[in-house]
């Protein structure tokens, strides 16, 4: 039995709607477990590559696993439990929160704003200084 | 190897895990091997199935988890609740009616 992909199964756990927390958290799980079949097969003294085939093959197959984990629909995002409810709800809340999307976009780019802000301010008074000397120039000239 | 038989096991999992967090607080390979060891190897689940099963009692809350770093590794530990020893409770009573009522058609004369 091939070595079990944990990335590739968070990915299907995820996919298939899986709540991240109990994504994330099953696998962190059974690679645990994974690994102490593996520490518990070489203490009987198998080989490395042949603790890793036991290992694998008593953790069972994937398909199993992620079918277990979809078949339980309490583990699944709200979205995916109630599809219709989130299908109203969803735009309604992303309507609601247009009006602080500025806000939140400039709470998050504050430093870039603020580079951008003195940028400004030092072109501005550059500017304004050129002006001042021109308009000096042309008054004692 | 012990073979399993899905349909009739249906909520077993959920009872052998309560009844062996009753005692004390286990995680999730320590569980599998408790399985094997109280039912003589008689009952052998798909290790990896355990999870789902334990975060479903989780969520319902029959059962709570807590993260302990143990050799470099942060095991999860699962306990039982107040609400988990009530629904222990309802599974065992219910587990044997079915074991009474098996036993009593088995021994049945019809089955002579």
């Amino acid at each position: 039995m091939r070595e079990p992909n944990f990335k590739r199964l968070a990915h299907r756990l995820l996919k298939s709607g899986i709540a991240p927390r109990h994504a994330h958290r099953a696998v962190t799980e059974i690679r645990d477990h994974y690994d102490d079949l593996v520490d518990a097969a070489v203490e009987d003294g198998a080989s490395s590559q042949e603790a890793r085939q036991l290992a694998a093959s008593q953790l069972g197959r994937m398909d199993d696993l992620v079918s277990a984990m979809i078949a339980r629909r309490e583990l699944k995002t709200w979205a995916y439990r109630f599809p219709r409810t989130a299908i109203v709800i969803y735009p309604l809340a992303c309507l609601a929160a247009l009006p602080a999307v500025p806000v939140f976009a400039g709470i998050a780019n504050a430093s870039l704003i603020a580079r951008w802000g003195a940028s400004l301010l030092a072109a501005g008074l550059f500017t304004a200084a050129l002006l001042l000397l021109l308009q000096l120039s042309i008054l004692f000239g | 190897m012990a073979q399993s038989n899905p349909p009739f096991m249906s909520g077993v999992p959920e009872l052998l895990l309560l009844r062996l967090l009753n005692d004390r607080e286990m995680y999730g390979y320590e569980l599998v091997r408790s399985i094997r060891e109280v039912t003589s190897e008689a009952i052998s689940l798909g290790e990896g199935v355990i999870y789902p099963v334990l975060h479903s009692l989780e969520r319902n809350g029959s059962l709570k988890s807590r993260r302990k770093p143990v050799g470099g590794r942060t095991r999860v530990y699962y306990s039982v609740t107040r609400k988990g020893r009530e629904r222990l409770e309802t599974l065992q009573n219910d587990w044997q009616r079915i074991q009474t009522g098996i036993t009593s058609a088995l021994e049945s004369p019809g089955n002579a």
